[in-house]
């Protein structure tokens, strides 16, 4: 059957009408093969403009159309919709653009008319090749997995739990709560955080659409946006979930002492623990490396002292498999450590301390119940704090350490109001609403700031350390170190895992820093909080939030997911199994199937690029309506 | 006054728009700029040069994102690559390079896209239609 193309060509008042001769190019148009009807409209975006060419498209029988307006970016969904509306299929309609490329810019009446011409020839001769293209949808898993339990993956997953939507988190550690759980009082509002989080963590727990898996690792993930499938390694945690009531009995007989990493190495704890007081949930673990039953000793006190049965020495890893459609990665950042920077004196004088050792200090539920001191037990009648440790060598400025020095500051004077406190900083980083007050206040209490132009060094002083730069020195009991925000040692494993990139500094790589924030280049996986580059605890709350704000717009109970239409595809018999595509493709949409030998496009990952196309030597790939075909007879038409 | 044509191929995402201010703007270009829209300046098959010069164009625009700004991360620097060879190739079949300029536009860019397309068309006026035997 012959094509019926309709071309109309838009007027847009003066702005059409007065620079170009529409009648003109109506009328040569007019003897085009297959064009059944050309005619002008004095406004085609306008409603009784799209209700004429709706109208034109059914009475007409159009098969085809072209219209020829201002540019496609304004209207171009409106027109697709009117053809749509009107019986034909959106991706049959050919937009050209007369107005901002070309009647505004070309002041020669037939000049501007002559290239208006060969545009509207030129969406003739392309719109001729266009196929008829219907938006694939697929099935979708609506649940989700977050990957880290601090504050951004806990934000994640209580905007994500509800009806028809489960969120399994996934926790290393064997509590959640992340580093915030960790700290005493946080900026800026200095409040304390385990009350902060613990509506959350609770909440958390509890929710009935939210599974929680603790000291547990994801292992295997395959598949793409809406149909995901996680492998989960579970840890054998020796101790039952479900039997444990958290009455600690077991805790205290246990024979072994080991260094607690939770408290920074300033404490000792069993070889079956639970990391700090009010860990949630409330069930400790057996380390393993340090069990003497696992060294092939006789002991079985824990289980002796446990009254409910929840001691399970049999207990074994365990993987668990779960489909979801989206994944977000909240797994946190470390800090850099001071030992590589040996000018600092951390590891060589005992009261050198990391900020989180002093966190931990200062912590209520920490090695010291809270009590401020020295190794010796003393109190400390000075401190110097060290700002930027480890910036220059990061190459980059965390963003958070002046802000969580300065707090400690505050905090530690609430405790020690006689303490004389020595700040050695470079550059001061106070960048929020609220930070400039907290600062002024340390200066108001007679806290010092002393800007070091050259480096700090820490020397011995006997029972004093001290600290200088610039010429003047400090003899202080204590040095508090302000380390760098560096990515978890884990951030590679889970970067292979999922195939994602990570950026220069070594965190999950955002897709875009600025519209795409947490976002990663796979579509469906997210990167929140620390991971993706040094936060505090606001920030990665936003971050969390936003990522699942973005993951209930997309994955709906119930609802198919829609597809970009202009992706790629491969055609089976032409393509040579080079593999160059899979090579350039940006989002990973290109995978090669084994058997066949043959390069596949995933389309809910590709994005319409086109790049591989251009690529492929044997024009196998082809890039749905931006086909080679259809840009030849636009070239054909264009050059005239 | 009919100037032999230069197609100029236009990422969807900056350069298309930088096009559509460059209108917005007022600002004045030859007409034998003749635009074709492509998702990405990846998109670009060195095959759409040749062809639009077979169809006797004088020169060919291609114009992306500004390094680091590609919509989909990296088509620009394939379009680079790609038209580095392409010159190579073109230059020895006796065509000269200046006949293919790619170049980057931003999406706020109207005036640097007017100026893009100035010079080119500029360019082809001093080195005359293209003759292929």
């Amino acid at each position: 059957m012959a094509e019926r193309i309709g071309v109309y060509v838009c007027k847009c008042g003066p702005n059409i009408g007065d620079k170009i001769d529409v009648d003109a190019i109506v009328n040569e148009v007019k003897g085009i093969e297959d064009v059944a009807v050309a005619k002008s409209h004095n406004l085609l975006c306008s409603g009784d403009g799209l209700k004429f060419l709706k109208e034109e498209i059914k009475n007409e029988k159009l098969s085809r159309v072209v219209i020829a307006a201002c540019t496609p970016k304004q209207y171009e969904v409106k027109f697709m919709k009117a053809c749509e509306e009107a019986g034909l299929n959106p991706y049959l309609m050919q937009m050209t653009n007369i107005r901002e490329q070309c009647a505004w810019v070309t002041p020669d009446k037939s000049a501007a008319t002559e290239k208006a011409k060969s545009f509207v020839i030129a969406s003739i001769n392309r719109v001729s090749l266009q196929e008829s293209i219907e938006k694939k949808k697929i099935d979708i898993q609506p649940n989700v997995l977050v990957v880290g339990g601090g504050v951004a993956g806990l934000e994640a997953c209580l905007s994500l739990a509800q009806k028809s939507r489960k969120v399994y988190l996934v926790e290393k550690s064997p509590c959640i709560g992340g580093l915030t759980a960790r700290f005493e009082e946080v900026y800026p509002t200095m409040e304390c955080a385990p009350c902060m989080i613990a509506p959350e963590l609770q909440e958390v727990l509890q929710k009935e659409n939210i599974e929680t898996f603790t000291y547990s690792e994801i292992e295997e993930v395959v598949g793409s946006f809406g149909n995901f499938t996680v492998k989960v390694k579970k840890k054998a945690r020796y101790v039952s979930e479900e039997a444990c009531i958290g009455c600690d009995a077991c805790l205290e007989p246990c024979p072994v002492e080991v260094s607690n990493e939770y408290d920074e190495g300033l404490s000792t704890r069993k070889a079956i623990y639970l990391p700090f007081a009010g860990g949630l949930p409330n069930v400790p673990v057996i380390d393993k490396d340090n069990c003497k039953r696992f060294k092939g000793e006789e002991c079985s006190i824990c289980k002796e002292n446990c009254a409910f049965d929840a001691i399970n020495f049999d207990d074994e890893d365990k993987t668990i498999e779960k489909n979801v459609g989206a994944i977000i990665l909240a797994t946190g950042a470390t800090l850099f450590d001071p030992k590589e920077l040996p000018q600092y004196g951390y590891g060589k004088y005992d009261n050198v301390l990391t900020a989180m050792q002093l966190e931990r200090l200062n912590a209520s539920n920490g090695p010291t119940g809270g009590k401020i001191q020295l190794k010796n037990g003393k109190e400390p009648k000075s401190i110097a704090f060290i700002y930027c440790v480890g910036r220059e060598e990061k190459g980059y400025c965390s963003g958070i350490c002046c802000m969580y020095s300065l707090t400690l500051a505050h905090l530690v004077k609430e405790k020690l109001p006689e303490v004389k406190m020595h700040n050695f900083y470079t550059d001061l980083c106070l960048p929020k609403k609220e930070h400039q007050k907290i600062y002024k206040e340390a200066m108001e209490k007679g806290i010092e700031f002393i800007r070091s132009e050259e480096d700090v060094t820490v020397t011995d002083g006997g029972e004093k350390i001290i600290v200088g730069t610039n010429g003047k020195k400090v003899s202080v009991d204590m040095v508090v170190l302000a380390p760098a925000v560096e990515p978890n040692a884990d951030t590679e494993k889970i970067a292979e895992i999922l195939d994602i990139p990570r950026d220069d500094q070594g965190f999950f790589a955002e897709e875009h820093t600025l519209m795409k924030p947490f976002a990663t280049a796979l579509e469906g996986v997210f990167v929140v909080g620390s991971c993706q580059g040094p936060k505090d605890i606001g920030d990665a709350v936003a971050q969390g939030g936003a990522a699942a704000g973005r993951i209930l717009s997309r994955l709906i109970p119930g609802e198919k997911l829609e597809l970009e239409a202009k992706v790629s595809e491969i055609n089976e018999d032409l393509c040579s199994g080079c593999n160059i595509c899979i090579i350039l493709c940006p989002y990973s949409a290109i995978s090669r199937d084994a058997e066949k030998k043959i390069a596949v496009v995933d389309e809910t990952l590709c994005r319409g690029c086109g790049t591989c196309v251009s690529a492929c030597p044997t024009g196998a790939a082809r890039a749905k309506h931006f086909t080679k075909e259809q840009i030849f007879a636009e070239i054909k038409g264009v050059v005239r | 006054m009919n100037e032999p044509t230069i197609v100029s191929f236009l990422c969807n995402w900056c350069s298309y728009e930088g096009a559509d201010k460059a209108g917005g703007a007022r600002l004045n270009y030859p007409a034998n700029i003749r635009i074709v829209r492509v998702m990405c300046s990846g998109r670009v098959d060195p095959e759409f040069v040749i062809q639009a010069l077979k169809e006797g164009a004088s020169g060919v625009l291609i114009l992306g994102c500004h390094p680091g700004d590609c919509h989909y991360k990296k088509g620009n620097y394939k379009a680079l690559r790609r038209a580095h060879l392409l010159k190579k190739t073109l230059k020895q079949l006796g065509i000269e390079e200046e006949r293919v300029r790619l170049d980057w536009v931003a999406a706020g860019e109207g005036e640097r896209f007017a100026k893009v397309a100035n010079e080119m068309a500029e360019t082809m006026k001093n080195l005359g239609p293209l003759e292929l035997s």
